[in-house]
């Protein structure tokens, strides 16, 4: 292959790389410019791509102040959730990694086989149990909730993460005394840094957008969260599609602007978890 | 349940917990979260005037849109948390009654002196089930008005008073279409808007859902040829019928590229709100005979698991007073003097909406109405998507006669 | 590494307290649930054996909800496979841009699943939509498809909105797959004259043959108990063109108040879904005692 003909064929695949993104990005573009668009201006048929007279207004009325309080619910339920199943999530998969007994495996691939069970015939049951725990309108009740749904992955990510950690270190660490919690806290932990990351972010992900559970724990309004204060928005009746994709890209941006910074260590936290998984 | 609760409690002590302190008696109202705009702010006032009116009594309001109110209600009944005091859909009423999750209020509401007579027929009607009454009622609406582009009719030179008649309404919806528009709006999506108008074209042929002993009435004269109507109509009407929803079509019809459109009056705010010049008749029929719209709307039931069934009956006779009705729904207040102001003040032609509120029909009455309505959503489909109606109609009631 | 033993069990309870009392202990009672008819409308439960299940079994929904249900996993889990992994491939060249096309690819994945499905249900729209004002302005069709409205294009339409949200996540994982692919081993079948296409094949897919397996069973889990996006779609409609276990059972539960075959579709559910996997499991045993055999 001469020089040039390899140039050409870069250049080819750069190309075709940018018009692919550029075809999966599109929903999201239309997204952002039905937002733009006046209430004023009416839809055209066929479609158009960018609104004749773009405007924030949409935006202004997107932003009231129940979309406030179920922003700062959200936040406040994800952070948490985030916290307590990565930090449970860490340890449990230190010890699955690091000690081999038959019940582990098999307590092991039940926690993971908990995935397979659809939402929606288990959750008057669920209900009834969070009710008699009392924590029905708390944060309580869906920290716990997501907590269990994203554990199981949690684990997974990050016990492969962990199986790639030489264990030299860890003997090192143990023949100069160190007890158990001890190398955990001061070998393994710093070094597990980019899979707590790309964990964080992959729970995160997942707790920011759940429905389900967070309809039905939650009545009150001041303890929505924004999946299902999208709705209030909706209504039987309707508001315009400016207005909702306005709503819908101001409840995106926190998770895509907290992906963006943290996207290299995610990927190369699940290039490490993947490959070994 | 013992050792689940001690293992929730003890995690629960790692997040924040919120309980409220209980000093006077709390009641718990659940309601239908309304739509339009503003309306929760003198929601807000009544509860406050209520609440001056009665000191020893505060109103926790709980608002839920309506496409997650059922499954909301019903998780929360089935959890053994029901509120006290709650908005019910006039056609969940049998199936909450049948499930003894409700209270029958007779022996209140004749002590109070409420008769049927202050309120809508209809609305009465679907407060009452095997033979006791389960809720009062609070607003109404009919499904459906026609809502019309006034220029567009006035291009085409079509008389907005043909639309009354089936044959008018044809005729306009063949002269409407073309050019990148189209005549009249037809939805039948999976969705309880899709029921009440075909119900509507079937009452105004004088048909009916089910007969009086709950058998299936789907396959009578009147009822396929309602059917067989709404299925000339399909030519006239947007792409997409089998999954587009009432509110679908608001853009269409704000954008001018829709002429005609089945709603209710409750969308009368949305319209005065834009820029069109519309107007509306009430419903359509065979000449000659009077259109019957499909009742829809809400009463407000007390649940039997409430811990203050006296407050919660307060606070029942006062929302539907005929001086506070008015101002705490959308819809239309059930009280008759109260849907008088309230009409008056705040829609279109408030003497054709009385008059079709009138003469309008209530869905059945039965426990298993939702999967009545189903059936039907099912049936509209297979109508929409050129079936012939009256093997259509056959399948429905097979398959609705199967259910008892 | 025995003393270690009780530390072990305590940082391994909460997840199985958890996910025990929050997913098994209500799965038990689904499972019971489903011998006994109860509904809203008649509480008191009676004890009917499995005369639920065959009910169900001979009903025509029942065999459209497994039939669609195993169309929209198979057809997600494949596309968005297939998608993921090419996407990896062109990802994987060092080209100019990769570490902006990279996070940016990621997007779908990242936005929330109420929104995505009501951004698709408008894409998809016969009228508004941007796809028909494509197929319209590039005169492929003349006044557009109604893709979600009818029974033929329903299905195919949510598997394409579902693989949009999907595939990226495949992507981050293979990428990730690929950059472990022994260097060497490429090199050696370059050297050998291999074409690209040969090269794939030959060396590529079989190194990362255990990473492909998993991302399969976990799309697949997720795929199949995937309940917004036809929701939001559809509902499960027109007729029931769509229906899924999951929105099928949502619709018994609570939009027909029928919890009793709500919990026995519930059941069902995990019987198919186990038997999805088993399925995967098997071909996957075959396709190695054939490559063995070779």
């Amino acid at each position: 292959m001469t020089r040039g003909s390899r140039a050409a064929g870069r250049a080819g695949l750069a190309s075709l790389q940018f018009g692919l993104v550029l075809f999966v990005l599109l929903p999201v573009f239309w997204m952002v410019s039905v937002s733009l668009k006046p209430a004023t201006e009416p839809f055209a048929i066929p479609a158009r791509l960018w609104p004749d007279h773009p405007t924030l207004a949409n935006f202004l009325h997107a932003f009231r102040p129940e979309f406030r309080t179920y922003f700062i619910n959200s936040v406040v339920v994800s952070l948490a959730t985030v916290a307590i199943s990565v930090s449970l999530g860490l340890l449990a998969a230190y010890s699955f990694t690091r000690t081999q007994f038959r019940l582990l495996s098999v307590l092991m691939a039940l926690v993971l086989a908990a995935q397979m069970f659809p939402e929606s015939a288990i959750i008057i049951p669920i209900y009834r149990i969070m009710r008699s725990a009392d924590l029905l309108n708390t944060y309580a009740s869906l920290i716990i909730a997501y907590v269990a749904v994203t554990l199981p992955v949690a684990i997974w990510m990050l016990r492969a993460f962990l199986m790639r950690l030489p264990p030299t270190l860890e003997e090192a660490a143990e023949i100069d005394g160190a007890g158990p919690l001890r190398t955990f806290l001061d070998i393994v932990l710093p070094l597990s840094r980019p899979g707590v990351v790309a964990t964080a972010v992959f729970v995160l992900v997942v707790t920011w957008q759940e429905f389900l559970f967070a309809l039905s724990f939650i009545s009150s309004k001041s303890m929505r969260t924004l999946p299902v204060g999208i709705n209030d928005f909706i209504g039987q009746y309707g508001i315009s599609y400016g207005e909702l994709m306005a709503t819908s890209v101001l409840i995106s941006l926190p998770v895509v602007a907290i992906f963006m910074v943290l996207q290299r260590y995610f990927v190369a936290g699940l290039t490490v978890g993947a490959v070994k998984g | 349940m013992m050792i689940p609760r001690i293992l929730l409690a003890a995690t629960a002590l790692m997040a924040v917990a919120t309980t409220a302190p209980a000093q006077t008696v709390t009641l718990r109202f659940w309601d239908n979260q309304q739509a339009e705009s503003g309306l929760s702010i003198y929601q807000k006032e009544a509860v406050q005037r209520f609440e001056k009116e009665n000191p020893n009594i505060k109103v926790d309001v709980t608002t839920v849109p309506y496409p997650e109110y059922q499954q909301r209600l019903l998780t929360a009944v089935q959890g053994g948390n029901a509120p006290d005091v709650a908005t019910l859909d006039q056609i969940w009423i049998a199936a909450f009654a049948k499930a003894g999750v409700i209270e029958p209020l007779d022996a209140r509401a004749g002590a109070a002196g409420i008769t049927s007579a202050t309120f809508f027929k209809g609305a009465w009607d679907s407060a009452n089930y095997d033979g006791h009454l389960w809720g009062i009622p609070f607003n109404v609406d009919a499904w459906s008005f026609t809502y019309y582009n006034k220029r567009l009719l006035q291009q085409a030179g079509v008389d907005p008073q043909s639309l009354l008649t089936w044959k008018g309404l044809a005729a306009a919806g063949k002269k409407l279409t073309g050019n990148g528009r189209f005549g009249i709006g037809l939805f039948g999506h999976k969705g309880e808007d899709t029921t009440v108008v075909l119900d509507s074209f079937i009452f105004s042929n004088g048909g009916k859902v089910l007969n009086a002993d709950g058998s299936c009435a789907l396959t009578s004269p009147q009822s396929v040829a309602a059917l067989r109507y709404l299925q000339s109509l399909v030519p006239y009407a947007p792409r997409g019928i089998l999954n587009a929803a009432s509110g679908d079509m608001r853009q269409l019809f704000l954008n001018g590229s829709l002429a005609m459109e089945f709603w209710p009056a409750l969308e009368q705010p949305t319209l005065l709100k834009s820029k069109l010049d519309w107007g509306f008749v009430a419903g359509t029929a065979p000449a000659g005979k009077t259109p019957v719209g499909t009742y829809g709307g809400w009463n407000l039931a007390i649940f039997k698991s409430a811990a203050h069934k006296d407050a919660a009956w307060k606070f029942i006779r006062f929302l539907t007073r005929t001086d506070v009705n008015g101002s705490v729904v959308d819809l239309i207040p059930a009280n008759i003097a109260a849907a008088k102001t309230f009409l008056a003040g705040k829609r279109r032609g408030p003497r054709r909406i009385l008059k079709y509120l009138e003469d309008a029909a209530p869905r059945p009455l039965s426990p298993r109405y939702l999967e009545v309505s189903n059936i039907e959503v099912t049936l509209a489909q297979d109508v929409y998507s050129g079936k012939d109606p009256g093997a259509a109609a056959s399948t429905a009631c097979a398959a609705i006669d199967a259910l008892h | 590494m025995k003393r270690g033993r009780w530390l072990v069990f305590l940082f391994v309870s909460p997840a199985v307290i958890l996910v025990g009392v929050l997913m098994y202990y209500p799965m038990i009672g689904t499972v019971i649930d489903s011998l006994y008819a109860t509904s809203f409308i008649d509480p008191t439960p009676k004890f009917v054996g499995l005369s639920i299940y065959r009910e169900i079994l001979t009903s025509i929904d029942f065999a459209e909800v497994v039939r669609n249900s195993c169309i929209w996993t198979a057809g997600v889990v494949l596309l968005q496979n297939v998608v993921g992994f090419a996407f990896a491939l062109l990802l994987d060249q060092r080209l100019p841009g990769r570490a902006l096309m990279r996070s940016l690819v990621l997007l779908p994945w990242v936005l929330p699943g109420v929104v995505a499905a009501i951004l698709w249900r408008f894409m998809f729209d016969p009228q508004l939509g941007l796809i028909n004002s494509f197929l319209i302005r590039l005169h492929l069709s003349g006044q557009g498809i109604p893709w979600l409205a009818q029974t033929s294009t329903a299905l195919p339409a949510a598997i394409v909105a579902a693989v949009w949200k999907g595939f990226p996540f495949s992507t981050v994982v293979y990428l990730a797959g690929l950059q472990h692919v022994d260097a060497e081993q490429i090199e050696a079948a370059i050297i050998d004259g291999a074409g690209q296409l040969r090269r794939l094949f030959d060396v590529v897919l079989p190194a990362m043959r255990e990473l492909i397996a998993l991302n399969v069973i976990l799309t697949t889990i997720l795929t199949f108990n995937y309940f917004d996006m036809i929701w939001v779609l559809t509902r499960g409609g027109p007729e029931n063109a769509t229906n899924i276990f999951p929105t099928r059972i949502f619709e018994l539960a609570f939009g027909e108040f029928r919890f009793g075959e709500g919990a026995t579709y519930g059941v069902f559910s995990i019987l198919v879904l186990t038997l999805l996997l088993a399925l995967y499991a098997a071909i996957r045993r075959g396709a190695e005692r054939k490559s063995a055999g070779a």
